[in-house]
């Protein structure tokens, strides 16, 4: 656990191209200390958005968080992730009980930015632990230990979900989700996707653009097996696997057409609109 | 590359392969579902007789113009782009007939204007589809190699056809080699503006004008005065006896038919696409619009839309939403004459049920107020605790104290100590995810004696049908003239009733389900209406939606089965369950060879069952039609369906069968 990775510890800045006011507003509700919820489908940028955010508001400080060795503490949420996984628990170790704080507890205490992505795949009961964060009180009550932990005056929690593909079982509380400050994001203009698709990958402009169409085609496939589309992310390895070398078009059917879907007809046009939009 | 005249079978491409294929590829590219369907030509000279409304794509039976496999393919590809080339490129934007209706000479406008209007188009194609350019060119080498000699027509026509030729890539020395007065280079630096980007539909109108200006200097004679009133299209493609009288110097119809390129196809748009945005041309028609056009536009004795197939009927929903059609899903279908499925055949319409019915649950309740305790009984018994206590797991969220000093003394005694000294708590729920479809087909209109409503209305009203004789299934309505002002319960009526006291049960029960509805106008217009899908919360809104549900059309069951198991695909669950309620065989007009062909119907929503049984979906069919031993017993396994002769017991029923099949 004590093995951060740099990215984790943010030492370069996340590259973030913005979409509109979306820095402005982050940035301002920091200052007022509300939560965040980012809501979008999966691959468009919301976690390079976080890490973006947290570069800016850390690493480009100058207050003493500035120096905070982990600006950002990422838990991607799963069906099993319980409020235990987020607090901490104790653990046997040697002939006693430790306790061991959990991402949330840690990042509370410390004052860093949590970042729960996909909260709706957590399971209901545990959404709730974070409520006494996010409104006035900003506690935290840990209840195996009996602290009520007060919020280190920097923290922020931030959260993510994908209305799109979850299975509206899994849909937000009401009580959970009126309590943040709301981004919508989606995928980029083709202008905007290819700027990115070419900074990501170094491919060259002209094929970014192209790649960047084929994303907006293949989306207006979305309801033949892949509700999303193709992810900015998809495009971009295609960009990687193209500027190492590999042939576009095949770059294309490795990582978008066999990617998104397992309809072969459905793989067969995606490689038609490819072969006819790359030169 | 060589265009062939014998080709191989093997290398022959048939739409029926690569249908779907074309399908999805059109609506990539396009943005929007397009029909793409056959015309029953071969090869690629099938354009001729193309018509576009914008909304579909035609295409041949089969093309084996080359040798290569590939190559044919490429001709389908590039037929496609074209097409779709006119929708993005604002052709239908443009009101061709006005445009047309004001020239002297419309047949030979006409011409100039389709190739001019080409040229531009496949110049957008090169430009938006770079990696089309091979397979566009191979298409157009081989339509000029088939182009007839110049030499041997008259001037204008000969004019006309040289610019038609340079547009399919002809060199353009060769053809100014030919001297026609000196009138073809700047006929070509005229239409050659539309090739440049950014060019539109009237950069085309435009450069037809001032060509057709220079033409009229061959014309010894000066042009017939424009017709008052244009009837329709086909005034300017029919050959013309009177205008054929005038002799060398006119271009008429029969002049402009012999220069159309099969490929290309006649340029006729539909009349219900050409208003869209108003241009200079289709300013100055509206100035002069004739009674003929408000004929086209209602589409009443139109030929040029003789041929297109009728579009989804424009209010198919019960409720359209604000913004935005509804979702719409593509689906196989069962062809039991065939032994094959017919690929992305049918079309699901996925809609949201509204209503504001709001009074409904309460006389629900008040109707079946025993029943409804009954079932919550009957229900609860089988609800599971809501927590439960899973000790030694390897994680979890409190330490398992006998875990501890078990571990504790297996470490002081040298031994391993179990890793797995957590307790969790686990929501012991019923892993189960129900999906309810309900036939709304017209046939669920039909009144049903329900003495109840009779008595709450007027003692006095006039008897509906005797309870045992089904006529409230499939005739006599007439026969039995219903109450003026009694509230007729119809056998929807009581499919609502029973859904509903299943909601209630379900939401003591716990379990996850949704309830939809089905009914349809063709294959292409399957309408699946959403009451309640998984996951929403049963609101005042939930059971408004659910009062909505009204008889409709017809009953095309497989393709509405398919929606549903792809619903339930994406349940969680460990154990789907999928509840048919009708009332009578699945049939639609074109379920089948017609709408008598019901084996068709039957054999397709045995399939979608089975198809579901595959994907681990319980099916269950429950029918109220007391014909339905009949078919039901072909169409599934004999405990997977249930007839129900009194439609008063569906509701009873229905919790009965669903108590059965999830516990």
């Amino acid at each position: 656990m004590d093995s951060h990775s740099s990215a984790s510890r943010l030492t370069a800045e996340p590259w973030y191209l913005p979409l509109a006011d979306e820095v402005q507003i982050f940035e301002a509700a920091y200052q007022a200390r509300l939560p965040v919820l980012l809501k979008g489908p999966t691959g468009c940028g919301k976690t390079r958005f976080v890490e973006h955010m947290a570069w800016r508001l850390y690493r480009q400080s100058d207050s003493a968080r500035r120096y905070l060795e982990l600006p950002l503490l990422t838990v991607a949420c799963h069906e099993d992730l319980t409020a235990t996984d987020l607090v901490g628990r104790y653990l046997l170790t040697g002939n006693e009980t430790v306790w061991m704080d959990g991402p949330l507890t840690r990042a509370v205490r410390s004052g860093a930015i949590c970042y729960l992505d996909e909260i709706v795949e957590a399971r209901k009961d545990t959404t709730v632990v974070v409520h006494s964060l996010t409104d006035h009180r900003r506690v935290l009550p840990i209840e195996k230990t009996g602290e009520l932990l007060d919020a280190h005056p920097d923290f922020l929690l931030v959260i993510s979900y994908n209305p799109g593909y979850q299975s509206v079982l899994k849909d937000l509380k009401p009580s959970t989700r009126q309590r943040f400050v709301s981004l919508a994001f989606d995928y980029p203009s083709i202008e905007i996707e290819a700027t990115i698709i070419a900074h990501e990958s170094g491919v060259a402009t002209a094929l970014a653009q192209r790649l960047a169409l084929v994303g907006e085609k293949v989306r207006n496939l979305r309801e033949h097996g892949f509700e999303e589309g193709v992810s900015t992310r998809l495009l971009i390895y295609a960009a990687q696997l193209a500027a190492g070398g590999i042939e576009p078009r095949r770059a294309c059917d490795v990582a978008i057409a066999r990617a998104v879907t397992d309809d072969a007809e459905v793989q067969k046009a995606i490689g038609a609109i490819v072969d006819v939009l790359l030169p | 590359m060589t265009p062939a005249s014998g080709v191989p079978d093997a290398q022959r491409v048939h739409f029926t392969d690569i249908q779907r294929f074309l399908s999805l590829f059109a609506q990539g590219l396009a943005g929007t579902f397009l029909h793409v369907k056959v015309i029953e030509t071969h090869g690629m000279g099938a354009g001729a007789s193309r018509i576009m409304d914008g909304k579909s794509i035609r295409l041949p039976a089969d093309i084996a113009d080359f040798t290569a496999q590939q190559h044919n393919l490429g001709a389908y590809r590039v037929a496609v782009l074209r097409q779709i080339g006119y929708l993005v490129e604002g052709t239908f934007e443009f009101d061709l007939a006005g445009f047309l209706g004001r020239h002297t000479r419309p047949a030979l406008l006409r011409r100039v204007f389709a190739t001019i209007e080409d040229m531009r188009i496949d110049a957008a194609i090169l430009r938006r589809y770079p990696g089309a350019c091979g397979d566009l060119d191979r298409v157009l080498a081989y339509v000029l190699a088939k182009r007839p000699r110049i030499s041997a027509m008259r001037p204008v026509s000969a004019l006309v056809e040289a610019l038609l030729q340079y547009s399919l890539g002809a060199a353009r020395a060769p053809l100014q080699a030919q001297d026609w007065g000196g009138l073809l280079p700047g006929m070509i630096d005229a239409a050659a503006v539309v090739q440049r980007d950014g060019a539109q539909v009237h950069d085309s109108a435009r450069a037809a004008l001032d060509i057709c200006a220079e033409l009229e200097k061959l014309f010894r004679r000066p042009p017939r005065s424009p017709p008052l009133f244009l009837s329709t299209l086909e005034e300017f493609t029919r050959p013309n006896e009177s205008n054929e009288a005038l002799g060398d110097e006119e271009f008429s119809p029969s002049d402009a038919a012999g220069l159309l390129v099969e490929f290309r196809g006649e340029l006729i748009l539909d009349s219900a696409f050409k208003h869209r945005a108003g241009g200079q041309f289709a300013t100055a028609l509206q100035e002069t619009q004739s009674p003929a056009r408000g004929r086209m536009a209602d589409g009443t004795g139109d030929a040029a839309t003789a041929g297109v197939e009728s579009p989804r009927s424009s209010a198919p929903m019960l409720h359209l939403p604000a913004s935005g059609g509804p979702r719409s899903f593509l689906y196989d279908e069962w062809n039991f004459h065939e032994q094959s499925y017919l690929a992305a055949w049918c079309r699901v319409y996925e809609q949201r049920l509204r209503g504001d019915d709001f009074g409904f649950i309460g006389g629900v309740r008040s109707r079946h107020s025993t029943l409804l305790k009954q079932v919550r009984r009957q229900f609860s018994s089988i609800k599971p605790q809501s927590w439960q206590r899973v000790r030694r797991t390897s994680d979890g969220d409190e330490l398992d104290l006998d875990g501890v000093i078990e571990a504790v003394i297996d470490r002081r005694t040298g031994h391993d100590a179990d890793s797995h000294l957590y307790v969790r708590r686990d929501r012991a729920r019923r892993d189960v995810s129900a999906a309810f479809l309900v036939d709304m087909s017209a046939s669920t209109d039909f009144p049903l004696p329900d003495a109840g409503a009779i008595k709450d209305a007027h003692a006095d009203a006039p008897a509906t049908p005797p309870p045992d004789s089904g006529l409230y299934l499939y005739g006599g309505q007439e026969e039995f003239p219903a109450a003026r002002s009694a509230p007729k319960r119809r056998v929807i009526d009581v499919s609502k009733d029973a859904l509903a006291l299943m909601c209630e049960a379900l939401q003591t029960l716990g379990d996850s389900y949704a309830i939809y509805g089905f009914s349809g106008d063709g294959r292409q217009n399957v309408e699946f209406h959403v009451a309640k899908d998984f996951g929403d919360k049963l609101t005042a809104r939930t059971w408004a939606a659910l009062a909505a549900m009204q008889p409709r059309r017809s009953t095309r069951m497989g393709a509405a089965i398919r929606h549903a198991l792809s619903k339930l695909a994406r349940e969680p669950a460990g154990m789907k369950v999928l509840i048919i309620v009708s009332d009578g065989y699945p049939e639609d007009h074109d379920y089948g060879a017609d709408r008598t062909d019901r084996e068709y119907g039957i054999q397709d929503t045995a399939r979608a069952l089975q198809e579901a049984e595959r994907a681990g979906v319980v099916d269950f069919c429950l029918t109220i039609d007391p014909a339905g031993q009949d078919y039901l017993r072909r169409m599934c396994a004999e405990s997977r369906y249930l007839v129900i002769d009194d439609v008063t017991a569906l509701p009873r029923e229905l919790s009965k069968v669903y108590r059965t099949l999830t516990s």
